[in-house]
């Protein structure tokens, strides 16, 4: 049995009185590109911030390439990649800089860090923007530094966190080549988006989180098959047994039932009968 | 395109990361950072370079000031230091390390919102890097070495350090070593408290009743500065050397004591050992108790409170099922009677209010002013109402006058509603200008109120109608002046505070201006009292200011009639200078 690139056991994470992330056991094997899903305030943020070490769980366990995040947080941050919510860059430093910065933190010596900066300013279409500061970017120009500086290390585990919002469309078919390029040489790929289809298209492996709650876990092919769901809540695969359901049939059947099973707690078919 | 082949190649990861590279890494980004927010603001057009001038002018007026604030106390910390030592008067050293660290507590204290200013480096945000707890602890240290208040701190340390050596050679080398020391107690005591009022100040029920401690504090300071007696400086019985005679007992059980008995006992290096210990345990302790802290941030310690507001996981949605919807009859509602106010101006004012009154620290800074009042009151300015009204309508107002000049500013993102609703801008301005006018004038009523209760003898008629007209004057021109500037230059304006990030040049210029007509129309006042009692006519200022309100008002009027022109011109900068994510 191979170790699993993520690991966790019961991850819990409490705000006071507010649960915003329950016994989550995830478990995402090297070389796989996971996405994790769920709705506004479902929990994703709050558990890659846990995943990456930057926000202490209250209870369970993570292990990162089979090691205890807790005890060995200095020798997995070295492995892992992290596109942060807020991007968490440094505006007063020109692209070029924030790059050499994050190389030289990561420990990667002088010269292989000016190569890869060069390489990567280069891929994120950058390297005309050698003088403009950070915080006069466009988001989308923020989100390839942030991409760039998130890889330069060479991580085996890369966490992004929507990072394709605000990417415009050719630099986001640059990105996913680049992921799945990552992906083909053994890395480990865990992204988060509101964006289902390309979710579908890139990632072999789906975790759908709902209320803090892990309510789907599995391969595409097993969440289509219904063997994924953490509770059943009336329909079955029988349901489409011709065409495969698209993960966002899937996703809308999973997040879209209240905790008793009760579907359609969204109300599609509400009406705002003001609305023209 | 290219192939990014450092993306994926994967080393082994043999050899730790030097602490050496992380922390020179931290060091040249920090220079990098301050490099580029200084020097990158290259004049290209002449309206840049006549904001960059009016920039190189205003340093060359603060710098000296700020460094006399540095020399200062760092001669005088060498000369006090020879002087007790020279004139046997030693046993005073811990009073004078005592006032070295309450200068430190008050220089970073007053330094950190210029230094937050001046940085938008969040040091939390290293944590994502693969560092251990112990290289993190020292660049929380490291970072800050170069703030105001560890430069003066230091430098008045070794200022005394060499006051002391001159006068008794003997102590020179236990005073360098001492207060070497008793520097790093500071380093570590000022990060402490630094670190742990983060943590409280998280809190927004903290932060409220904290605000309340300190403007009492200030408070107290006033009225206890006002009622105790005045002595000449240095007489036996003024209440600093009385303070200070008190402290003394307690000091030499405090830091400032041990440091003081080390130097004193350091030609015989025995008997200092026990204050010496005392000292470095001192500092242990406050390097231990921040350290607590930052481990705690570093385990992934979440501060703020925005969560713990959310609705509990277990709480009811709110959505129901999809149950056939009934038709529901709404019947009218009843007719009101017709607004006084247009619908726009209602709904902004509405809006306004709602934030101001969820705002703790406004109110309740709106307060404080009126409590000085009270204090000074009780001293000599009571003896004068004929200065006492202006003086103190002249103090209420320039705490509420920059309101004036913030109409979109403080609305940063939230400024696209009113460029996307069908709204006329002029409608939004009426209704901010409505609520600060409105603010303005119950504070102003306030004060006059307790002026005239607590005035020793009756205001004179005169000064009360040259007052009010002075008053609608300053209100009226600082207004116009306001609302043009927050078309102009819309970013968010802070008296006293030059705009760090680059966006429209006019920002600094029009800073400057702003300044100049704040300060200059409430000091507008003490020439035109000078005028009246030099003419002997004590209604010389109404006849002055009456022309000066009319105008500062018909300008306001005109403005307002062509702000919706103005606006339409400036619409692509309130844009871009505040819809910039």
């Amino acid at each position: 049995m191979t170790t699993p690139a993520i690991d966790t056991t019961a991850l819990t994470r409490r705000f006071g009185d507010f649960t915003a992330v329950q016994d989550v056991n995830l478990r995402v094997d090297a070389g796989q590109f996971f996405g994790f899903l769920g709705p506004n305030g479902a929990g994703k943020s709050t558990t890659i911030k846990m995943l990456t070490g930057l926000l202490a769980p209250t209870s369970g366990s993570i292990r990162i390439l089979g090691q205890d995040l807790e005890s060995n947080s200095a020798e997995i941050k070295r492995q892992i990649g992290v596109v942060p919510e807020g991007m968490a860059l440094f505006g007063r430093l020109t692209a070029s800089e924030y790059l050499r910065f994050v190389g030289r933190m990561y420990g990667l010596d002088r010269a292989t860090t000016l190569q890869r900066t060069q390489e990567l300013l280069e891929f994120m279409q950058l390297a005309d923007e050698e003088k403009k500061l950070i915080t006069d970017f466009s988001h989308g120009m923020q989100k390839k530094v942030a991409l760039a500086a998130a890889v330069i290390h060479g991580p085996k585990v890369l966490f992004l966190d929507e990072p394709f919002e605000g990417v415009d469309a050719v630099a986001a078919g640059t990105l996913k080549a680049m992921l799945q390029r990552m992906i083909a040489r053994g890395a480990t790929v865990f992204l988060t988006s509101h964006v289902l289809e390309i979710v579908e298209r890139l990632c072999t492996h789906i975790a759908i989180i709902h209320r803090g709650q892990l309510v789907a876990q599995g391969s595409l092919e097993e969440l289509r098959a219904g063997a994924g769901r953490a509770r059943e809540p009336g329909s079955g695969p029988e349901a489409s047994s011709e065409k495969p359901r698209s993960l966002e049939e899937i996703f809308l059947e999973v997040v879209g039932t209240d905790r008793e099973g009760n579907r359609g707690v969204t109300a599609p078919e509400q009406e705002l009968s003001w609305l023209k | 395109m290219a192939e990014v082949n450092g993306g994926v190649a994967r080393p082994a990861y043999p050899e730790p990361i030097s602490a050496r590279t992380q922390l020179l890494a931290v060091a040249w980004m920090r220079w990098r950072a301050f490099v580029n927010s200084t020097f990158r603001r290259r004049p290209s057009t002449a309206r840049q370079a006549v904001s960059l001038a009016f920039v190189i002018l205003l340093r060359i007026l603060v710098w000296p000031f700020l460094a006399l604030l540095v020399v200062g106390p760092v001669v005088g910390s060498g000369f006090l230091a020879w002087d007790q030592v020279a004139h046997h008067h030693a046993h005073n050293l811990s009073s004078l390390l005592a006032g070295i660290t309450l200068l430190w507590q008050f220089v970073a204290v007053n330094g950190l919102s210029m230094a937050a200013s001046l940085s938008q480096f969040d040091p939390a945000s290293l944590l994502r890097f693969p560092l251990r707890f112990g290289r993190y602890f020292v660049l929380r240290v490291m970072i800050g070495f170069l703030t105001p208040s560890t430069i003066v701190g230091c430098l008045a340390l070794l200022a005394a350090a060499v006051g002391i050596g001159i006068a008794e050679p003997a102590l020179a080398a236990p005073a360098l070593l001492a207060l070497a020391i008793y520097a790093w107690t500071n380093i570590f005591f000022t990060r402490m408290i630094g670190a742990w009022m983060e943590r409280w100040l998280a809190n927004r029920r903290f932060r409220e009743v904290f605000g309340i401690l300190m403007a009492l504090v200030a408070v107290a300071f006033q009225f206890l500065n006002l009622r105790a007696p005045s002595h000449p400086p240095g007489a036996a019985n003024s209440w600093l050397v009385r303070f200070v005679r008190v402290s003394h007992g307690y000091l030499d059980w405090l830091p400032p004591g041990f440091a003081s008995d080390t130097i004193l006992k350091g030609v015989h290096p025995f008997a200092a050992i026990v204050p010496f210990a005392a000292l470095l345990a001192s500092t242990a302790l406050f390097a231990a108790v921040f350290a607590i802290r930052l481990h705690k941030q570093f385990l992934g310690e979440y501060l703020s409170e925005g969560a713990s507001r959310l609705a509990p996981a277990n709480a009811p949605s709110r959505v129901k099922a999809a149950a056939p919807q009934p038709k529901i009859a709404v019947s009218a509602p009843p007719p009101l009677a017709p607004p006084v106010l247009p619908p726009v101006v209602a709904a902004c004012l509405r809006k306004e209010w709602l934030i101001l009154r969820s705002n703790s620290a406004q109110l309740m800074g709106m307060f404080y002013p009126l409590a000085i009042l009270v204090v000074l009151n009780r001293g000599i300015f009571s003896q004068h109402p004929r200065y006492l009204l202006p003086g103190a309508l002249a103090y209420v107002l320039a705490g509420l006058l920059a309101t004036l000049y913030n109409i979109f500013g403080a609305d940063g993102l939230g400024v696209q509603l009113y460029l996307l609703a069908p709204v006329r801008l002029r409608d939004v301005i009426v209704a901010k200008n409505l609520l600060s006018l409105s603010l303005i004038a119950i504070e102003a009523s306030l004060a006059w109120i307790v002026v005239a209760m607590l005035a020793h003898a009756p205001i004179p008629e005169s000064t009360e109608v040259s007052t009010l007209l002075w008053a609608i004057f300053v209100v009226a021109a600082n207004l116009t002046l306001g609302t043009f500037r927050s078309i102009q230059a819309p970013r968010k304006f802070v008296p006293g505070k030059l705009p760090q990030r680059r966006g429209v040049p006019g920002n600094r210029t029009s800073g400057l201006l702003v300044l100049l007509v704040l300060f200059g129309s409430l000091l507008l006042q003490v020439p035109v009292a000078l005028l009246s009692r030099h003419f002997a006519d004590p209604w010389l200022g109404a006849w002055i200011f009456a022309p000066f309100a009319i105008l500062a008002v018909l300008a306001y009027a005109l403005l307002l009639r062509n702000a919706d022109r103005l606006i339409l011109a400036r619409r692509d900068l309130l844009a871009e200078e505040l819809c910039k994510v």
